[in-house]
C-alpha cells in the first residue's frame, strides 16, 4: 500500500459556540474522490477550510506524501497543490471571468489580451463554454461554477476539494460535473466531495467519510455500504421519512385560493425578470415550484407577499385583486412568507425572540396597550409558540442571533404560520437545516395543509418538492415550464424542464 | 450583575482613566506636573457650587447634540450635520426670541420660541431623510455638508439683519430677560434647559423602547431588508427619524441661547456636534447613558477650562481629553467583545472536557 | 480669467491628492473618514517642520510622516480592531484638533505676528509656459501640481492594469475571494490607509506651506470632507476624482476671486458655502453609483 496523498491526523478545531472538528484523522489517495458526507453542522467544510489554509486548527497535524505539512494560508495549499471551491462562491460579480482567475495569481502588469486567451485555450481542452470576458455577475450559477473550477486547473490542482457542488445545478449540469470529476481523477489526481446527499455519493465516490458532530463516524470504501447504512452513521439514528399527512386528498375539487394571472415583472429594457406567470392553487394544497435557484424564485415571492410590483398582471386572493395592495395590507388578508435568506429577509438578527415576533404587526394595535408596547402580553406569546414548535432558547428574550440555524427557522416559521391565515410561502425552508430539523419543517407544512391552508413550496431540493407537492410547477428564466401532478414527472424530465427545455425538447431561448 | 454589564461598565471607566492619562502624558510635553495639573481639574469643579453647576450646564447642549446623532444611529442613519442643525435652531430661537420679546408674556415666548426651534431644526434635518428616501443620496455626505452651509447662512445673517445695533461685532443684541430660560438653583447658571434635556432623553428612551415607531426605526436600522419584507416603509422613516434628530440638535441652539449666552454669537460652540458623536459612543447609544457621559463631558469641559487658566496650559487639553476618552471608548468596544468570545471559548473547553 | 484658471488648477491640486488616495482605500473597502484629520496633521506637520528645518523638503517630510501616523491609528482601529469606520474617523477628528492646536501652543507659545514661511514657489516650465493661455494655466504652476499631471495617468494604470490594482478592486468587492486566493485583506486594506496617509499629509501641506506660507487651526475647514466627497461623486474612479477635483477647484478660485473682488450681487457666504453646496447637489442629482460592494464593511473570519 503506498503512501497517501494527504493525510489529515487528529485535527481539533473550537468555534467560540461549538467544537466544529473533534480528533478528525483520514486520508486521501491519488486517483481517487473522496465524498465527505455528513449533515450540515457536522463540521465537514471546517476540516477542509483547514486543509486548505483557510481556518487554523487548534490542534492536529496535516502530512503529504509522509511528510508534515504547515498549512497557514491558502497560498501555502495551493503551493502543494490544493484547491478549494467554496459553497457560496468565493467570486467577485462585479469583476470578468479573466479577472477573478488572474486574482493572487499573476504579478505585475496584467496583459489582459494575453491572460484572456489563456483561460480561453484552458476553457476548451475541458470543454466548458465559458466566455472570458463576461463579467460573473451576468453567468448562471452553474457557469459560474465552471470559472470556480477553471481557477482551480489554472493553478494546476491536484487536489480539488468542492463543498456541496451540486446544490446549485440541474441534474444534468450535475451529470456532466461527475464526469469532469473522473476524467480529472483519471489522470491521477484527487477530488474530495463534501455533500449530504446520499444518492451522490453512491455515484461518484471511491470511499466514503462519514461526518457526525464534528467527529468521523466512518471510513468506508463505496462497494462495501449502501444508502441505509450511510444514513444511520451519518444522523446516528434510523431515518423515518415524513408522511404525507391523513390520506393523501386531492386539492382539485377546492375552492382556488390564489391565482396569478400573467405576471411580468420587467425592469426597463432588461430580460423580464418574470414573465406571464400564471397559475393558481386551491385551498388545502401545496403547490410547488422547482428551478435552479436565481430563475425568479424571489420574484415570484415578492410579488405575492407585496414587495415587488409586478409590471403587468393580476394577483387575485380569494377573488379579490390584491395587486395593489401594500406588503401590510397583504399580511392582513392573511398571506405568510418565509422567505429563503432567513438573516437577511426573515429575522432581525440583534433582536430578541419576542421583538422578532411582532415583526410584521408593528403597524397593528396587537400589541399596543395606552399607545406602549405590551411587552408582557408579547413574551408570553412568544412563549407559548417556542413551547409549541419546540424552539429551543433561553426565553422569550433571547436574541435571535444566538440561536442555531434550525431554531432560527422554527421562529419565522412559527410567526409566519400564525400570519398566514390564508395562504403561506415556503421559500427554501428547509435550507441548510439538518435532518431533525427538515423533518419538523415538513410536518408543520403537512399540518397547515390539513387545515385548509394553501401553500406554496419553493425548493430547489428535488426531493423535496417530490415529496411535498400536490402539483408542480417548473421555473426557468422567469417563465413557467409547465405544471405538472407529481407522479407524471421523472427525475429526468423535470431536469430537463428547469434547463429550459420543454417536451419537444427545444430549448425555451430559442422561442 | 451579568458579566456582560460588568465588563461594560469596566472596560468605560478604563477607556475614561487611560483617556485622561495619555492626556495628562501630553502635559508633561509643556513641562507641566499632570498629577498636579489634574489635581487642579478634579478639585476645581468640585470647589464652589457655580463652577459645579457649570458642570450640568455644560452638559446640557451636549445631551441634545448627543440624542440627536444617537437617534439616527438607531436606523442606521448617520446625521454628521448635528453641528448646522445647532446652529439652525439658535438662529431661529435668536431671531424668534429677538421678535416676540416684550410682545407677549416672556413664559408664552419661550414655548412659542421653543417650537418654533423644534420646527425649524426638523425641517432643516429631514431635508437629509428626504433626499435620502426620495433619491437615495448618501445621508453621510448631504449631513456633513449641511453644516457649512448653515454657518454660512449664520454668518451671513449676523452681518446683516441680524446684527447688533451697534453694528459692531457679528453678533445680535441680547435678548431680554425675560425670555431668558429661569435659573434653578441661586448663584449658579443652571437654568431649567437642563431639566428639559433629561426628560427629552427619558422621552427619546421611550419612543424608541416603548412604541411601535420606536420599534420600526430600530428595525430598519439593524435590518432594512427584514423591514422591507415586513411592510416597514424605510423610507418614510427615514424622513421621521432626520427630523427627530434634527429637531433635537436645534433644541441645544435653543438652551444655549436662550438659557446660557441670551444672544447669538458668530460661530459659538463649534464643538457641540462632535462631541456629541462621541458622547453618543460612549454611552452607547442609549439615551439615558448618554445623561451621565454627558455630565462626564460636561465636566472635562469645565475642569479643562479652569485648568487653563490656573496653570497656563491651553484649552485645548479639552479636545485632547475627549478625542482620547473617545478613542479609549471605541477600544473598549473591541475589548468587550474579545471578552464576550473568550468566555464562550472558555465554557465550551469546560462542556467538552466533561 | 488665466488668472481664474491657473488658480483652479492649484486649488484642485490638494484635492486630487485626498480623493485619488481615497478612491483606493475605498476600492479596498475602507472609507478614509479621518482623512479631515490627515489632512490638519499633514499641514500642520508641513508647517512645523518647514519653519523649524527652513526647508520645503523636510517639511513635506514631516507632513508625510504626521498623515501616516494619523492613518496607522485610525487603520488600526477600523482594520484590525474592525470598528465602525464612522465612528473612528470623527474621533481621531476631533483628536487632531486638539493635538494640532495644543502641540502648535507647545512648541510656539502664543506668538504676537502670525509666523510665516515662504510658500512653494511657481516653477515655469521654459518653453512650454510661453505657449499663450496653455502656458500660464498648465505650465506655470507649483511642483506639486505639475505631480498632479502625472498622478491621473499613473493611479489609473495602476488601478487597472496591475495585479495589485485587481487585489485592491477584489478586496473592496468581495474579500472573501482575495483571502480564498491567499491574500491577507486586511494587509491590502491597511496598506491603503496608510497610502491616504501619505498623499492626505502632502495635501494637508499644500494648504499651509504649499500656498498659504502659515498655519491655522482651522486652515483645512472641511476640505478633506470635500476630497472625500470627490471620491464619491466621481464614481471610485480616478478620472472621475480628477474631473471632480478640477470642478471644486474651480469653484474654490472663484470663491477666493469674489471674495476679493467685492462680490456684487451676491453675498460672499454665498461662494465660501458653494463647494459645499456643490456637493450637495451633485449627491442627490448623481445617478447609477459603482459603489464597491463591502465598502466600510469589516473583513471578518471567524475563527
Amino acid at each position: 500500500m503506498d503512501t497517501p496523498f494527504f493525510e489529515l491526523r487528529n485535527i481539533t478545531k473550537y468555534f467560540s459556540k461549538v467544537v466544529a472538528n473533534k480528533e478528525v484523522s483520514f486520508s486521501i489517495r491519488k486517483g481517487e474522490v473522496l465524498a465527505l458526507l455528513g449533515e450540515n453542522g457536522a463540521g465537514k467544510s471546517t476540516i477542509m477550510k483547514i486543509l486548505y489554509g483557510l481556518y487554523k486548527a487548534d490542534s492536529g497535524e496535516i502530512i503529504m506524501e509522509g511528510v508534515e505539512r504547515k498549512i497557514n494560508s491558502p497560498k501555502d495549499a495551493m503551493a502543494l497543490g490544493i484547491s478549494m471551491i467554496q459553497q457560496h462562491f468565493s467570486l467577485v460579480p462585479a469583476h470578468t471571468v479573466t479577472e477573478n482567475i488572474m486574482l493572487g495569481n499573476v504579478h505585475g502588469r496584467i496583459d489582459r489580451k494575453v491572460c484572456e486567451r489563456e483561460i480561453g485555450e484552458l476553457a476548451k481542452t475541458y470543454a466548458f463554454e465559458v466566455d472570458p470576458h463576461a463579467l460573473v455577475k451576468d453567468l448562471s450559477v452553474g457557469v459560474q461554477q465552471k470559472v470556480e473550477i477553471l481557477k482551480a486547473l489554472y493553478l494546476k490542482a491536484r487536489l480539488l476539494i468542492m463543498d456541496e457542488p451540486t446544490a446549485v445545478l440541474t441534474p444534468q449540469e450535475s451529470e456532466t460535473l461527475m464526469q469532469f470529476v473522473h476524467e480529472f481523477t483519471a489522470n491521477g489526481n484527487s477530488v474530495i466531495f463534501i455533500t449530504h446527499k446520499l444518492r451522490e455519493v453512491m455515484k461518484v465516490a471511491d470511499r466514503i467519510i462519514v461526518m457526525r458532530n464534528g467527529e468521523v463516524h466512518g471510513d468506508l470504501k463505496c462497494s462495501d455500504t449502501n444508502e441505509l447504512e450511510l444514513s444511520r452513521l451519518m444522523m446516528g439514528k434510523d431515518l423515518i421519512p415524513s408522511k404525507r399527512g391523513e390520506g393523501d386528498l386531492s386539492a382539485d375539487g377546492n375552492e382556488i385560493r390564489l391565482e396569478l394571472d400573467k405576471i411580468s415583472v420587467v425592469e426597463d429594457d432588461q430580460v423580464p425578470r418574470l414573465k406571464d406567470v400564471s397559475f393558481s392553487i386551491h385551498r388545502g394544497e401545496i403547490f410547488g415550484i422547482a428551478g435552479v435557484s436565481g430563475n425568479g424564485q424571489q420574484e415570484l415571492c415578492e410579488v405575492i407577499c407585496g414587495a415587488l410590483r409586478s409590471t403587468s398582471g393580476q394577483v387575485v386572493l380569494d377573488g379579490e385583486d390584491i395587486t395593489d395592495l401594500t406588503i401590510h395590507e397583504r399580511i392582513d388578508k392573511g398571506i405568510g412568507y418565509v422567505p429563503a435568506d432567513r438573516h437577511k429577509d426573515g429575522l432581525v438578527m440583534e433582536m430578541s425572540l419576542a421583538e422578532n415576533m411582532m415583526l410584521k404587526a408593528s403597524y397593528g394595535k396587537k400589541w399596543l396597550r395606552h399607545g406602549l408596547l405590551d411587552r408582557n402580553a408579547l413574551n408570553s406569546y412568544t412563549d407559548t409558540l417556542i413551547k409549541e414548535y419546540e424552539i429551543k432558547a433561553s426565553g422569550p428574550e433571547a436574541i435571535a442571533k444566538g440561536l442555531s440555524g434550525g431554531n432560527q427557522q422554527k421562529v419565522i416559521v412559527a410567526r409566519e404560520v400564525d400570519n398566514g391565515s390564508k395562504l403561506i410561502i415556503f421559500d427554501q425552508p428547509t435550507r441548510g437545516l439538518d435532518l431533525g430539523a427538515i423533518d419538523h419543517v415538513h410536518k408543520i407544512i403537512f399540518a397547515e395543509r390539513a387545515k385548509g391552508k394553501s401553500i406554496l413550496l419553493i425548493s430547489t431540493e428535488l426531493s423535496e418538492i417530490f415529496t411535498l407537492s400536490d402539483r408542480i410547477a417548473v421555473l426557468y428564466k422567469g417563465m413557467i415550464q409547465g405544471i405538472f401532478k407529481g407522479s407524471e414527472l421523472t427525475t429526468e424530465k423535470i431536469g430537463l424542464l428547469m434547463a429550459g427545455y420543454n417536451d419537444d425538447k427545444r430549448c425555451t431561448d430559442e422561442r | 450583575m451579568n458579566a456582560k454589564f460588568r465588563d461594560l461598565l469596566v472596560t468605560n471607566f478604563l477607556a475614561i482613566v487611560l483617556g485622561l492619562g495619555a492626556s495628562a502624558l501630553m502635559l508633561l510635553l509643556l513641562d507641566k506636573n499632570p498629577i498636579e495639573a489634574f489635581g487642579i481639574l478634579f478639585s476645581s469643579v468640585i470647589r464652589d457650587k457655580y463652577t459645579f453647576a457649570d458642570i450640568f450646564v455644560k452638559a446640557t447642549p451636549l445631551i441634545f447634540s448627543a440624542l440627536a446623532f444617537a437617534f439616527t444611529f438607531k436606523a442606521n442613519l448617520f446625521n454628521i450635520g448635528v453641528q448646522g442643525q445647532f446652529y439652525i435652531g439658535a438662529l431661529i430661537a435668536a431671531s424668534g426670541s429677538l421678535l416676540l420679546q416684550g410682545r407677549m408674556p416672556g413664559a408664552l415666548a419661550l414655548v412659542v420660541v421653543f417650537i418654533l426651534t423644534i420646527i425649524g431644526g426638523g425641517i432643516w434635518g429631514s431635508f437629509i431623510g428626504f433626499v435620502k428616501a426620495k433619491y437615495n443620496a448618501n445621508e453621510f455626505l448631504v449631513s456633513m455638508m449641511s453644516t457649512y452651509v448653515a454657518l454660512a447662512i449664520m454668518n451671513y445673517l449676523l452681518r446683516t439683519v441680524l446684527m447688533e445695533a451697534k453694528h459692531e461685532y457679528p453678533q445680535t443684541d441680547a435678548l431680554d430677560t425675560t425670555v431668558w430660560l429661569p435659573t434653578f438653583i441661586q448663584g449658579t447658571r443652571l437654568h431649567i434647559g437642563f431639566i428639559l434635556a433629561v426628560v427629552v432623553a427619558i422621552s427619546v428612551w421611550i419612543l424608541l423602547y416603548k412604541t411601535p415607531l420606536g420599534y420600526r426605526i430600530r428595525v430598519v436600522g439593524y435590518n432594512s431588508d427584514a423591514a422591507r419584507m415586513s411592510g416597514i416603509d424605510s423610507n418614510r422613516l427615514y424622513v421621521v427619524a432626520f427630523f427627530i434628530s434634527g429637531a433635537l440638535a436645534a433644541m441645544a441652539g435653543f438652551t444655549e441661547v436662550n438659557g446660557v449666552q441670551h444672544m447669538l454669537l458668530q460661530g459659538f460652540n463649534p464643538n457641540i456636534g462632535a462631541e456629541g458623536l462621541g458622547i453618543a459612543i460612549l454611552a452607547n447609544a442609549n439615551p439615558i447613558g448618554i445623561i451621565f457621559a454627558a455630565i462626564l463631558f460636561g465636566a472635562l469641559n469645565v475642569g479643562g477650562t479652569i485648568m487653563g487658566q490656573m496653570s497656563g496650559i491651553p484649552s485645548s487639553i479639552i479636545e485632547i481629553m475627549q478625542g482620547f476618552v473617545m478613542v479609549f471608548v471605541i477600544l473598549s468596544y473591541f475589548v468587550r467583545s474579545e471578552l464576550e468570545t473568550r468566555r464562550a471559548k472558555r465554557s465550551l473547553y469546560k462542556a467538552v472536557e466533561e | 480669467m488665466i488668472n481664474l484658471l491657473a488658480r483652479a488648477l492649484m486649488m484642485s491640486t490638494p484635492l486630487l491628492f485626498g480623493s485619488i488616495s481615497e478612491v483606493f482605500a475605498e476600492r479596498s473597502g475602507m472609507m478614509v473618514i479621518a482623512i479631515e484629520g490627515i489632512f490638519l496633521l499633514g499641514a500642520w506637520g508641513g508647517f512645523v517642520g518647514t519653519y523649524l528645518s527652513g526647508s520645503l523638503l523636510i517639511g513635506m517630510l514631516i507632513a508625510i510622516l504626521a498623515g501616516v501616523v494619523t492613518a496607522a491609528l485610525y487603520g488600526w482601529i477600523t482594520v484590525y480592531l474592525k470598528q465602525n469606520q464612522v465612528v473612528t474617523g470623527t474621533a481621531i477628528n476631533i483628536l487632531a484638533l486638539g493635538v494640532v492646536s495644543f502641540l502648535h501652543r507647545v512648541i510656539f507659545g502664543v506668538p504676537i505676528t502670525p509666523l510665516t514661511v515662504q510658500p512653494l514657489l511657481a516653477l515655469p516650465i521654459p518653453i512650454l509656459s510661453k505657449i499663450p493661455i496653455i502656458g500660464p494655466v498648465l505650465f506655470s504652476q507649483n511642483i506639486l501640481t505639475y505631480m498632479m499631471y502625472l498622478i491621473v495617468p499613473v493611479s489609473y494604470f495602476v488601478l487597472y492594469k496591475t495585479s495589485i490594482g485587481l487585489t485592491i478592486r477584489s478586496a473592496g468587492e468581495n474579500p472573501e475571494a482575495v483571502d480564498v486566493a491567499g491574500i491577507n485583506v486586511n494587509r491590502i486594506r491597511f496598506s491603503m490607509v496608510l497610502m491616504a496617509g501619505v498623499m492626505g499629509g502632502i495635501a494637508g501641506a499644500f494648504y499651509s506651506v504649499g500656498y498659504l506660507g502659515m498655519f491655522t487651526t482651522n486652515i483645512i475647514g472641511g476640505r478633506g470632507w470635500i476630497a472625500f466627497a470627490i471620491c464619491f461623486l466621481g464614481n471610485w474612479n480616478p478620472k472621475g476624482a480628477f474631473i471632480g477635483a478640477l470642478v471644486f477647484g474651480l469653484a474654490e478660485a472663484i470663491a477666493i476671486y469674489m471674495q476679493s473682488s467685492g462680490g456684487g450681487l451676491f453675498p460672499n457666504e454665498l461662494f465660501i458655502a458653494l463647494p459645499y453646496i456643490l456637493t450637495i447637489v451633485l449627491t442627490i442629482t448623481r445617478k447609477s453609483f459603482n459603489v464597491p460592494a463591502k465598502l466600510g464593511v469589516p473583513y471578518i473570519k471567524e475563527s
